[in-house]
């Protein structure tokens, strides 16, 4: 590109969107997965040797999960490092902001501010999270887990991470339409009506879905609490469907 | 004090000044623009329905030139303008729209093929032709032969102040804003700057220049009821009046448009009417065919102002909460049409009414909306007694329109003037006259006067209230010298004035807050619009016949044995109550069109001998010409084409030319 | 017909204006308010005037057209930003708190230089028809030929009236003062739009490529919902980022 501008602000700005884009994919994708503990011990114990390779190699390779996790953690950064741009500044910016907000009461710029919030503590409960799965990526199975939310009190740490993530991914899809795609023919303004409308849909689907397996865990773990540590072993389940 | 040197002053930044600025710039004189407000906040941008040019693109265009445009041009003004200038002024109009339509402005377009249209309350299916598909249309107007109304939507003011701003920005032009001249600096034969007040901080700072052109629109705010944006105050005119040699040039020839909404007084384009809107009273009866069968709700603006007011006082207006009006009917002409060329006619119903005009009446009544008079000037719009002094647009008496404007000719004036001032002034800059030896004790010597006049009001003791007299100078202009006028509300409306005006000696500020203090701006400008009311009433009163928007219900006849002149009024003395009025004659042995029946309004007048002489003498011209074209038989009528700068002299092109 | 509503008795408005004179030394910013009897039809216009008339003559704010048309008039009305000329009281509470747009220079009480912003903003993004000769068009002959939907389109896009009000409602033109906002890149993508503008994609990316550019824009869509004419400025902002991208690939 000729001229003082490079291209650079441009690259970075679809590389945050995109980045963004990804790890919305890959949140929704992890509580599908996450939730099979709602089909039972077992659903969930094929799941996680799935992500080990088990079926592909023969046997497990844990480390396969550790390196996904790098994968992520990296995104996070990016994704991170690149909305950080975007936050207020300096405590003048912030006081206008806050000033701004305040006063306007307008829900959109309100829903940016919770991306700021969320997506501020999303780092450090994310960086837990991934912390373990890359330290211990054996250590994810129905028993295991369950132990870890209960028995270790990690449940905390879920539920908030369960909130924010997902605050954070509906609206940043919601934000990723309207910035590229916004609706356009008769009626942009019931079009984009809709568009919320389906962002709160989200919303509420996989924060119910997260509670659910999160209860799940915890009543697992509750149940396994004095066993705990022990890993659970394929058909000795009484809360799993039986399958072949 | 700063003193800001340059070649061109444009006091006034709206299309007519910018433009001049524009013309000046480009033939290489360094322009400065001042402005009471951002210039693309000026009152130009207020223009709706379109701006007059016959480019005779689409099929009711069809057939239009000059000639046409020329004749509506002198009819409308009931033979007060001057018709050198008019001709000037047709013939540069399509250069003007095809400059700006270059420069960026999205005149709306012919579209090929059918096409529904309203005319005269039914719809017509019209066929507009392949070969003008893509140039620019143009609507119905008042008082015209053709449609010539050239419209971006109903926002056409506003894309060609935007257009024209832009390009005076792109001209490296600098306005300077929220600046106000307060008086020109002069040494009884000179012009060479302004006194200039800062409207952020109050200070007072000096302008010189070689040219100065005052463009500051009109001053429909002397009148309580006006379309007018609250900054058209008049206050360049007044200035040139406070010379004390500047003329003002048919000050009482003031218009009132028909449709402004009731209670607001804001403007509706005539574009309604022009696309087919129709005009209701109490009974929903349509009147305007009632009293003027040729061109019902299409005369001119002045017959159709009287006639609604006529028809309120035979008993037959609405009575509504805020007095009488009547109705302006739009939703024949459907909700397509509506959305796409009446919308801020739409949005301006919606928010100060609360009501659709899609399926709604609209309540109006006419209003105060445009100034014909102004400083006097000669073809170049430069003031004949005093050099260096020039004005451009509403604020000129440059006079195409005379004693009544046609819709869309006030647009068409700003940017045609605009183009041949902004030359005017080039020439005078590189003249042996524009050079410029100015005493600074003359800057002074304006400089403590104003500051004199400043300290004078806030430390007057009087107890008068500026904002008081303000408004019951509006009163008075409103009941007395309105669109129905006569002789004793007009001696009323001079004493009254006069009364006011020394009121307006003994104001006394409540605040003293510094800065630029809107108490005192009140106060220094009604001083000053008192002048130019005066002015008004003055003038009305003494001319005691009926020309255009000037109807004078004790002398309810055109006379033109005595009143075929100009009122040119000026202000020699600072102390004198009055006017002092001169009359300049206008000559029928020298007029392309020699005065007559204007096909519309009153077929009563008193005619004037030299009419039907010149009107043998132009038929003996045109039959010794025999077969001519229409460009020789109007050269041997009427000459102009050396009046113009040598670039706008050439021929308009219209589709259909023989080539 | 007429469909005003007639209110029983006129309310007593209270209304709360945020003051400061930046050309006295010991101004403050701060709240005085003001009790107005509402009378029909009443504006803020009418309301303002009153109280400049009646209870306050320093009081200072801008209106030129008082119709909605000019974009002189814009204020924060009861946070928000909006046009006061064309506000109607009876659309409000009967406490009414203005405050002037925030993100310009403020010359005095309600009164910001919105003029000053704009006339750099234009300078900046070079909002006016670049094309070669265009000084020595033949204004004697036809017109360049336009399609008439494509005027109607520029006309869309050129409605906008600088008022000033998507600044105020933009949360990064809050924090960021460069940032050249909804009105600014409007105006590039109605230029963009004109086949009369010679100027190239990459010439565009020059003028708005980068944070205080379209890449600035976070979406927040405060212009888009407190624009007083309703320009599609989403649409549009969202139109020149896709196309900057594309150009700077």
């Amino acid at each position: 590109m000729p001229g003082k501008l490079s291209a650079w602000p441009a690259r970075v700005d679809v590389l945050q969107s995109l980045s963004g884009l990804l790890l919305v994919l890959f949140v929704w994708a992890h509580m599908f997965f996450e939730s099979s503990i709602l089909l039972g011990e077992d659903a969930m114990y094929r799941v996680t040797k799935m992500f080990e390779g088990e079926p592909l190699f023969g046997k497990p390779y844990p480390l396969l999960v550790s390196a996904v996790g790098i994968a992520v953690l990296t995104l996070v950064v990016v994704h991170a490092v690149l909305a950080l741009r975007k936050f207020p500044g300096s405590s003048r910016q912030y006081g206008q902001l806050r000033q701004h907000m305040g006063a306007l009461r307008h829900p959109d710029t309100t829903l940016w501010y919770v991306q700021c919030v969320t997506g501020f503590l999303l780092f450090f409960l994310v960086s837990v999270h991934l912390y373990t799965v890359i330290t211990q990526p054996g250590n994810i199975g129905p028993y295991a887990s369950a132990d870890r939310i209960w028995s270790e009190r990690f449940w905390i740490v879920y539920a908030l991470l369960l909130v924010t993530v997902h605050l954070h991914a509906a609206i940043g899809v919601y934000r990723l339409a309207m910035k590229w795609y916004p609706p356009t023919g008769a009626n942009p303004r019931a079009h984009r009506r809709r568009r919320k409308r389906a962002m709160w849909c989200i919303l509420a689907f996989f924060l119910t879905l997260g509670c659910a397996s999160l209860l799940t865990y915890m009543y697992l773990g509750y149940q396994h609490a004095d066993r705990a540590g022990e890993r659970y072993q394929p058909g000795t389940t009484v809360l799993a469907t039986e399958e072949d | 004090m700063q003193i800001i040197h340059t070649d061109v002053l444009v006091i006034g930044g709206g299309l007519a000044g910018q433009r001049a600025a524009i013309g000046a710039r480009r033939r290489g004189h360094k322009a400065i623009v001042l402005s009471l407000v951002p210039a693309k906040r000026s009152h130009s941008a207020a223009a709706q329905g379109g701006m007059q040019a016959s480019l005779g693109n689409c099929l009711g265009a069809s057939g239009d030139n000059e000639d046409i445009h020329f004749a509506d041009t002198v009819r409308g003004s009931d033979w007060g303008a001057d018709q050198a200038v008019v001709r000037m002024f047709t013939h540069t109009a399509p250069k003007a729209i095809r400059e700006l339509a270059a420069w960026g402005v999205p005149w709306n377009r012919v579209q090929r093929g059918e096409r529904d249209i309203t005319v005269d309350g039914q719809r017509q299916r019209i066929e507009e032709s392949d070969a003008a598909h893509g140039l620019i249309t143009s609507r119905n107007f008042g008082g015209t032969g053709k449609w010539r109304a050239c419209y971006v939507s109903d926002g056409t003011g506003h894309a060609m102040l935007y257009t024209m701003s832009n390009q005076a920005i792109a001209a490296g032009i600098p306005v300077h804003e929220r600046m106000e001249a307060m008086a020109l600096i002069h040494d009884g034969e000179r012009c060479s700057g302004a006194i200039v007040r800062d409207l952020r901080t109050g200070e007072l700072l000096a302008y010189i220049a070689k040219a100065t052109c005052i463009a500051t629109g009109g001053f429909g705010r002397i009148y309580r009821v006006s379309t007018n944006a609250v900054i058209n105050e008049g206050m360049g005119a007044a200035i040139a009046l406070e010379t004390g040699i500047a003329q003002l040039g048919n000050m009482e020839a003031i218009q009132f448009h028909p449709t402004a909404i009731v209670p607001a007084g804001i403007l509706v384009t005539e574009g309604c009417r022009g696309d087919g809107g129709l005009l209701l009273d109490r009974a929903g009866h349509r009147f305007m065919p009632d009293y003027e069968p040729d061109k019902m709700e299409l005369a001119s603006r002045d017959v159709v102002s009287r006639r609604m007011e006529q028809h309120i006082a035979a008993g037959q207006g609405v009575q509504g909460r805020f007095g009488e009006h009547l109705w302006l009917d739009i939703r024949l002409l459907g909700a397509a049409h509506i959305e796409h060329n009446l919308r801020e006619v739409k949005e301006i119903c919606r928010y100060f009414l609360g009501i659709d005009p899609v399926s709604e009446l609209i309540p109006v009544r006419p209003a105060q909306h445009y100034s014909m008079g102004g400083v006097r000037t000669d073809h170049t719009g430069h003031s004949p007694q005093l050099r260096g002094l020039f004005a451009a647009g509403e604020a000129a008496c440059w006079d195409i329109h005379g004693f009544n404007r046609l819709g869309g000719n006030s647009v068409a004036e700003t940017v045609v003037a605009g183009m041949i001032v902004g030359d005017s002034m080039a020439d005078f800059c590189d003249s042996a006259e524009g050079s410029l030896q100015l005493s600074t004790a003359l800057v002074d010597r304006f400089a403590r006067r104003e500051r004199e006049r400043l300290a004078a009001i806030a430390s007057g003791s009087g107890g008068e209230s500026a904002f008081e007299i303000t408004r019951l100078m509006q009163e008075t202009m409103t009941a007395n010298v309105g669109i129905f006028r006569h002789g004793a509300g007009l001696q009323q409306a001079v004493e009254a004035l006069q009364v006011l005006q020394r009121r307006a000696a003994n104001i006394t500020l409540r605040s003293s807050a510094a800065g630029p203090n809107p108490e005192l701006v009140a106060a220094y400008r009604v001083q000053r619009m008192l002048k130019l009311a005066q002015c008004v009433a003055y003038g009305a009163l003494q001319r005691t016949e009926s020309r255009g928007a000037h109807y004078r219900a004790d002398f309810p006849r055109r006379n033109d044995q005595k009143w075929l002149r100009r009122t040119l009024a000026s202000w020699p003395s600072a102390s004198a109550e009055l006017p002092t009025l001169d009359y300049e004659v206008l000559d029928i042995m020298r007029m392309e069109l020699p005065p007559g029946w204007r096909g519309y309004g009153d077929k009563d007048y008193i005619a004037h001998p030299d009419a039907s002489a010149r009107q043998r003498e132009i038929d003996a011209v045109v039959a010794a010409l025999g077969d001519t074209d229409r460009y020789r038989r109007q050269q041997a009528l009427m000459p102009f084409k050396h009046l113009l700068p040598g670039h706008l002299r050439g021929r308009n092109a219209r589709l259909g030319d023989p080539t | 017909m007429n469909t005003i509503p007639v209110s029983e008795a006129p309310r007593s408005l209270l209304i709360r204006i945020l003051r400061h004179n930046p050309c006295d030394p010991d101004s403050a910013p701060h709240f005085e308010s003001f009790e107005l009897e509402e009378a029909e039809a009443m504006t803020l216009f009418i309301a303002l005037n009153e109280i400049r008339q009646t209870l306050d003559p320093s009081l200072q704010f801008d209106f030129v057209c008082r119709a909605g048309i000019c974009g002189s008039c814009g204020m924060i009305i009861n946070g928000r930003p909006g046009l006061a000329c064309r506000t109607l009281t009876r659309d409000l509470p009967q406490c009414i708190t203005l405050a002037p747009l925030p993100g310009f220079e403020l010359i005095g009480d309600l009164s910001v230089n919105t003029g000053k912003w704009m006339r750099g903003m234009a300078e900046r993004l070079e909002t006016w028809v670049h094309a070669q000769h265009l000084e020595r068009v033949d204004i004697d002959q036809l017109e360049q030929r336009m399609e008439p939907e494509l005027a109607e389109k520029l006309y869309e896009l050129e409605r906008c009236i600088e008022c000033g009000c998507c600044i105020a409602a933009c949360g990064t033109a809050q924090m960021h003062e460069d940032f050249v906002g909804a009105v600014g890149l409007n105006q590039v993508t109605r230029f963009h739009l004109d086949p009369r503008d010679e100027r190239s994609d990459a010439e565009f990316y020059q003028l708005v490529g980068d944070e205080t550019g379209v890449f600035g824009c976070m979406t927040l869509l405060g212009c888009e919902d407190y624009c007083p004419k309703d320009l599609p400025l989403a649409t549009q902002i969202a139109f020149l980022r896709r196309r900057m991208v594309a150009t700077a690939r």
